[in-house]
């Protein structure tokens, strides 16, 4: 019931204050200034300029058209029917575990992840995005003085709710891959360093929620 | 916001009052101009960014575009617009205003945003471009100063290419009672206020907020597009109808 109604406030807030595109805003800026720090992922995007990579987070129910053009990326809501040069479509997590573009065919042949047309766009993004060592409370913190607390609070709030969410989807994940998948096409060393990888990338979800809860209590 | 006039005096505000009022100038725009982008995020909190991001979410803009970003001003959505098209595409930013279009071209300047923007004065209702010329229109809080506004509406229709479309952002009707009184408060009280303590000039405020109530609502706005032959017509509140966005094809 709590939840309920928690939803509902958060889906009218969620509309009210634009929260998605007002979050997007936030993550163009970060990335955008992290690109101008790494001049050498300017000529790794250049081969993708103008492409639109479509990113479906599924278990946000979030679409997000990104565009590279005039040396910086455009971060968009995607709306229904939007045209794009290549798609990919995935849980958060796995989207976060992203780390190399060889991982894709891998994520593909595992039906973690969708892609629909061009695979080079999607690498030469994914390479770019993890690529990039971006503080995210640090640097969103840097906006606070820029936008209305409110939001903010709100933001990071759901932010909170997300990586919770996040941690909780990498933990069943693990179980059930555990338990039935990986067993039978997995190699055993492999299930090892994915299983640490796994841990490694909990505990920095655990560590930024860490974070964003000082930063709400700061606020 | 409690307006204390002791305080108000005491921050100089009225010798600011004395010395800008010799511009003022008929023209609400001309007296707007240099303080719009500032009183814009005021008077919004911000959330006209958003809601213009959400206008080029709905554009479909893609690179080789030709676009109109009409009664354009300031030209925020020209700006994004000149780095989606890339250099084969074009953005003329139109204006009726040459004030709005001289601190619109000084900003983008600024942003480094040369090459594919024209900078062309133009009242909405008599557009000075040939049949089926652009991919995309946009007009944000633009209509509603409009004098014609069917007339505009058929000649954004005429020099759209087919399968381009028009985007009106706008003020609408908010969804809620409570909202919408709230709303008008804000609007005729606060916001005056506000301009005139930092663009000294409520005069235009209370226009803004008078023009706001005058323009149609979401339902009327769609049927006015699709008299002017607009197709697939389709509109999306924001914030709680505040601001509505109309979309519309030409086949
Ligand atoms: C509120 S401003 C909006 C500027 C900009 N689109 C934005 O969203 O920030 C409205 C603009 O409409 C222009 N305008 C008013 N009537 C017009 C007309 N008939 N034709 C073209 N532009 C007009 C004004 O000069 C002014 O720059």
């Amino acid at each position: 019931m709590a939840l309920e109604e928690n939803n509902k406030e958060q889906s009218a807030a969620n509309s009210f204050f634009m929260l998605p595109s007002f979050v997007l805003s936030l993550i163009e800026q970060v990335l955008n200034q992290a690109l101008k720090l790494d001049p050498s992922l300017v000529d790794k995007l250049k081969e993708v300029e103008h492409q639109r990579l479509l990113v479906e987070v599924r278990d946000w129910q979030q679409k997000i058209a990104i565009t590279y053009a005039n040396q910086q990326l455009h971060l968009y809501t995607a709306v229904e029917h939007a045209d794009a040069d290549c798609m990919i479509s995935a849980n958060i997590n796995t989207l976060l575990a992203l780390k190399n573009p060889a991982m894709l065919t891998q994520l593909i042949r595992q039906d973690k992840l969708d892609l629909q047309g061009d695979l080079n766009i999607a690498q030469r993004y994914s390479s770019a995005f993890s690529s990039l060592d971006i503080d995210w409370p640090e640097q969103l913190a840097k906006y606070v003085g820029d936008a209305p607390a409110q939001q903010l609070y709100l933001h990071l709030q759901s932010l909170q709710q997300q990586s919770k969410k996040a941690k909780s989807q990498l933990d069943s994940t693990l179980i059930s891959l555990c338990q039935d998948e990986l067993a039978i096409t997995i190699h055993p060393l492999e299930l090892v360093q994915f299983k640490q990888q796994n841990r490694a990338l909990k505990s920095q979800v655990a560590a930024i929620e860490q974070r964003i809860n000082a930063l709400i209590k700061a606020l | 916001m409690n307006e204390n006039p002791e305080k108000t005096t005491h921050f100089g505000y009225k010798t600011v009052a004395e010395t800008e009022k010799a511009s003022m100038v008929a023209d609400v725009f001309h007296s707007v101009a240099t303080k719009y982008d500032v009183m814009n995020d005021l008077m919004s909190f911000g959330i006209h960014r958003l809601w213009k991001r959400q206008t080029i979410a709905s554009s479909g803009i893609r690179k080789g575009h030709h676009v109109l970003d009409l009664a354009g001003g300031t030209g925020d959505l020209t700006a994004k617009f000149s780095q989606l098209v890339g250099d084969t595409g074009q953005v003329v930013l139109g204006d009726i205003n040459s004030s709005m279009l001289k601190v619109g071209r000084e900003k983008l300047h600024n942003l480094g945003l040369v090459g594919n923007i024209d900078y062309v004065q133009m009242n909405a209702e008599a557009l000075p471009f040939p049949d089926n010329s652009f991919d995309l229109i946009t007009i944000a809080f633009g209509l509603r100063n409009v004098t014609d506004q069917n007339k505009a509406l058929r000649s954004m229709y005429r020099i759209l290419k087919p399968g381009g479309r028009l985007l009106i952002l706008e003020f609408s009707k908010p969804e809620q009672e409570l909202l919408s009184k709230a709303y008008d408060f804000y609007s005729f009280n606060i916001l005056p206020t506000m301009g005139k303590l930092v663009a000294n000039d409520s005069e235009s405020y209370q226009y803004l907020a008078e023009s706001i109530r005058m323009h149609p609502d979401q339902e009327t706005l769609k049927a006015m597009m699709n008299e002017a032959g607009f197709e697939q017509t389709t509109y999306q509140n924001l914030t709680g109808g505040i601001v509505a966005l109309h979309r519309g094809f030409k086949y």
